[in-house]
């Protein structure tokens, strides 16, 4: 870790790798949205971006839960299973986040047992909007191992209109 | 942060919803067992007051989208009062300020809305 000059109230991070893993369960998320913002925050990024970055990784998260709390035949349970891992790569001016769940993708969802007042409601496409519309790069590879999302934002870059 | 819910019932088919704290993937699971509740309990119009809502999620747009169209199909409606500036971003930049009616506050959305408040 590293002191800036321009600031000497806030202390800015340096390079370095961060990493954090805890079970791909709807309880969890709120504690990586937490990490991310006291990670995010000591980077030089707004506070509109910090803000951005940690609701960037809220979706990339609650999209692993919500894929790992369905079942084929029964309806969403508060639970999941797998693991989710969070790997943020410090390189100011950027902050790269990986997103990695161990959940595979299912390959019908007609099974799925749902008949709440949202299920035609496309809360997966919601989550990729907010996450394409609040960091600068977003790549998403899902396989039959899991998915990993790369969130990339840049320090400086202008608020999205 | 958990999600509280308060709820109040100014008239038959009004429901006010109190809410603070965070909607997310973790609290959207009560706050709609909530709002399903008071749907089948004849609410034709709910009022959802944010102002200490500090974080929203697509989880929570969803909910919400899901209520107003069932409620919408009913001649009623959800409406949105009083949310942060946060929250305001979040229906700004998805396109959902459109479809729903947000106030400042809820005798704005009284008066507009024509409800009891």
């Amino acid at each position: 870790m590293t002191d800036i000059k321009q600031d000497p109230s806030v202390t800015v991070l340096d390079s370095a790798l961060i990493t954090l893993s805890f079970p791909c369960s709807a309880e969890y998320v709120s504690i990586a949205r937490l990490t991310i913002l006291g990670i995010a925050g000591r980077m030089s990024f707004s506070y509109d971006d910090v803000e951005d970055i940690r609701l960037a990784v809220g979706e990339a998260c609650s999209q692993a839960v919500e894929r790992a709390m369905l079942k084929p035949g029964r309806a969403l349970s508060n639970r999941g299973v797998g693991t989710i891992a969070i790997e943020c790569h410090i390189a100011p001016p950027e902050l790269i986040i990986d997103v990695v769940d161990d959940v595979p993708v299912l390959d019908s969802l007609d099974d799925l047992v749902n008949d709440d007042f949202d299920e035609d409601v496309d809360r997966p496409g919601l989550g990729a909007l907010l996450m394409e519309i609040l960091v600068d790069s977003v790549e998403v590879n899902s396989g039959s191992t899991g998915t990993r999302v790369r969130l990339i934002k840049l320090a400086g870059t202008p608020e999205p209109g | 942060m958990n999600l509280t819910i308060e709820k109040r019932s100014p008239s038959t088919d009004t429901i006010v919803l109190d809410l603070t704290g965070e909607i997310d993937v973790y609290t959207s699971i009560a706050l709609k067992q909530e709002i399903t509740q008071v749907i089948s309990d004849g609410a034709k119009y709910i009022v959802a007051e944010m102002s200490k809502v500090e974080y929203l999620d697509s989880t929570g747009l969803g909910l919400l989208i899901g209520a107003l169209k069932r409620l919408r199909e009913n001649q009623g409606s959800l409406v949105i009062v009083s949310p942060n500036v946060r929250i305001v971003r979040v229906f700004e930049i998805t396109g959902l300020y459109k479809i729903f009616n947000i106030y400042e506050s809820l005798a704005e959305a009284a008066e507009k809305e024509n409800l009891k408040l």
